[in-house]
C-alpha cells in the first residue's frame, strides 16, 4: 500500500491524553518519511487543537475527541471532532478561525478566566489551512491542512557552500 | 501581589467530590485562610478533595505544608486530596520541593474527576484506533498502547506484556488481511485499574481464516503425542504467545472479518 493512509484516533476527552496521541502522531509521521521537525510541529499543532476540543468542547464526563488524520506523499490533513461545547465558546472560536488580519492576543481570547491563548494563532501559523465547522448541537470539527516543507539543507545532508 | 481567596463547591458531576478553589498569592501570612477553607471543605465529608490552582500566582511552602496536613486528614478517612490547574511554572517548582511524591498533579480538574471515577468508582476508558493495514505501522501502535497503560499507572512489566499482545495480534491482522482490502484494522482498548482488553478486527484473507480456525480449534490429542515445534517452524508462535501472556483469550469469525479479543489482568 502506498497511500494516502488515514487513521483515527478516538480517545476520552481528557487533558492526559493528549501527550499519548501527539506522540503517535508523530511517530505516525515519521514513519512516513517526514522530517522530525515537520514531525515536531505537527505535534505542537495537535497539541493546540486537542487541548480546545477537550478544554471547550467536552461538556459530559464521558465525552469523546475523534482526532482524524490523512498523510499524503506531499501534505498531511488533520481533522478533529468534539462532542459539542458551549455556544460562548464556540462564537469565540468562530471569530479566531474568521479573521482574516492578525488581532491583538486578547481578541483572541478563549478562557472566560481572561487569560489569553494563543493556540489557534500557533496552529494558524504554523500550517497552511486552518478552517473550522459548526454543526448541530454545537458539534465542533476543526480541520488543518499542512504541506510538506522543503528540505532543509542540513536535513538532506548537504554542506552549506 | 494578589489577594489570596478560596472558596469551596460541591462537583455538580460527581457530588462525593469537594472543589477547593484557590486564587491569588498565597505567602505565609495566608495559612490560617488555607486552614479554614481546608476545614470548610472537610465539613462537607467529600470522598475526594480537588485543589484548583489555575488562578494561583505563587504558593509558599507554609502553605504547600498545610495542604499536606490537609491531604492526611482526608487519608484518615479514606479519601485523598489531589492539586489540579496548577502553571508549569509553579509544578516545577513544587516537584522541586518533591510536592510530587505527595500529591497527584492533574492538568484540570475534569482529568481529577476522572481520575476518581477510574480509581474508586472502576470506571473503564476506551481508546479506538484504526489504521492502515501496513506492517511499518505495528511498532507505533504498540508503542502507544504501552505509553497509554504507563500512563495510566500500569507497571512498566505488565506494559510490556501488554504491547507484546497489541503488537502480535496487530500483525497477524495486518499479515493475514485479505489481499487487496483497503480496510483498516480497528483496535480497541479498554483499560480500567485492574485490566485491559484488547480487540482487534480485520477482513481475513480467507485461506488464512481456514488456517486460523485450525489452529483455534481445541486439541484432543494428549500432550506427550502432540508432534513437538520444530526450529524452524514459524507459524502459530504468536497466538501461544497471546495465550501465554493474556488472562482470557478468544477469536470471533464472521463474515464480515476476524475479531481477536484479549484480556490482560494488572499484576503489579
Amino acid at each position: 500500500m502506498n497511500g494516502p493512509f488515514t487513521f483515527t484516533l478516538k480517545f476520552p476527552g481528557d487533558l492526559e491524553y493528549i501527550p499519548v496521541v501527539r506522540k503517535f502522531v508523530s511517530d505516525a509521521l515519521q514513519a512516513n518519511e517526514f522530517s522530525p521537525k515537520f514531525a515536531y510541529r505537527s505535534e505542537i499543532i495537535i497539541d493546540e487543537i486537542c487541548n480546545n476540543a477537550v478544554s471547550y468542547g467536552c461538556t459530559s464526563v464521558d465525552a469523546a475527541i475523534t482526532l482524524t488524520f490523512r498523510v499524503f506523499g506531499d501534505h498531511i490533513e488533520f481533522s478533529i471532532q468534539d462532542e459539542g461545547g458551549n455556544p460562548e465558546h464556540i462564537e469565540k472560536l468562530k471569530s479566531a478561525v474568521r479573521s482574516e488580519e492578525r488581532p491583538a492576543p486578547e481578541a483572541h481570547a478563549m478562557h472566560t478566566s481572561g487569560k489569553s491563548s494563543m493556540g489557534l494563532e500557533i496552529v494558524r501559523m504554523l500550517c497552511d489551512d486552518l478552517t473550522v465547522h459548526v454543526g448541530q448541537n454545537n458539534l465542533t470539527s476543526i480541520s488543518v491542512v499542512k504541506m510538506r516543507e522543503e528540505t532543509e539543507p542540513e536535513e538532506a545532508g548537504e554542506v552549506p557552500a | 501581589m494578589a489577594q489570596p481567596r478560596i472558596s469551596v463547591s460541591q462537583s455538580d458531576i460527581v457530588p462525593q467530590i469537594t472543589i477547593l478553589k484557590f486564587e491569588g498569592d498565597f505567602d505565609t501570612a495566608s495559612i490560617s485562610r488555607v486552614s479554614g477553607g481546608l476545614r470548610q471543605a472537610l465539613e462537607h465529608n467529600p470522598a475526594f478533595l480537588v485543589a484548583e490552582m489555575s488562578e494561583v500566582l505563587s504558593i509558599s511552602s507554609a502553605v504547600l505544608g498545610e495542604l499536606m496536613g490537609g491531604r492526611k486528614a482526608m487519608v484518615e478517612r479514606g479519601g485523598h486530596l489531589v492539586i489540579a490547574g496548577l502553571c508549569l511554572e509553579i509544578k516545577s517548582k513544587l516537584t522541586l520541593m518533591g510536592a510530587h511524591k505527595v500529591f497527584k498533579f492533574f492538568n484540570d480538574v475534569r482529568s481529577a474527576i476522572n481520575a476518581y471515577k477510574w480509581e474508586y468508582e472502576g470506571r473503564a476508558e476506551d481508546l479506538c484506533l484504526s489504521f492502515p493495514p501496513v506492517l511499518k505501522f505495528v511498532p507505533l501502535v504498540r508503542q502507544m498502547t504501552s505509553r497509554l497503560a504507563k500512563q495510566k499507572g500500569y507497571s512498566g512489566r505488565d506494559s510490556f506484556r501488554i504491547e507484546t499482545i497489541v503488537d502480535e495480534i496487530c500483525n497477524n491482522a495486518v499479515e493475514h488481511r485479505r489481499t487487496g482490502s483497503p480496510d483498516n484494522v480497528e483496535l480497541s482498548v479498554r483499560i480500567d485499574r485492574k485490566k485491559v482488553e484488547i480487540r482487534v478486527v480485520n477482513e481475513s484473507d480467507p485461506e488464512k481464516l481456514r488456517m486460523l480456525k485450525e489452529i483455534m480449534k481445541p486439541d484432543d490429542t494428549a500432550p506427550e503425542k502432540r508432534p513437538a515445534p520444530t526450529a524452524d517452524q514459524k507459524r502459530g508462535r504468536g497466538l501461544a504467545l497471546v495465550k501465554m501472556l493474556s488472562t482470557r483469550f478468544d477469536v470471533e469469525f464472521s463474515e464480515k472479518g476476524t475479531s481477536v479479543h484479549a484480556t490482560k489482568l494488572r499484576e503489579e
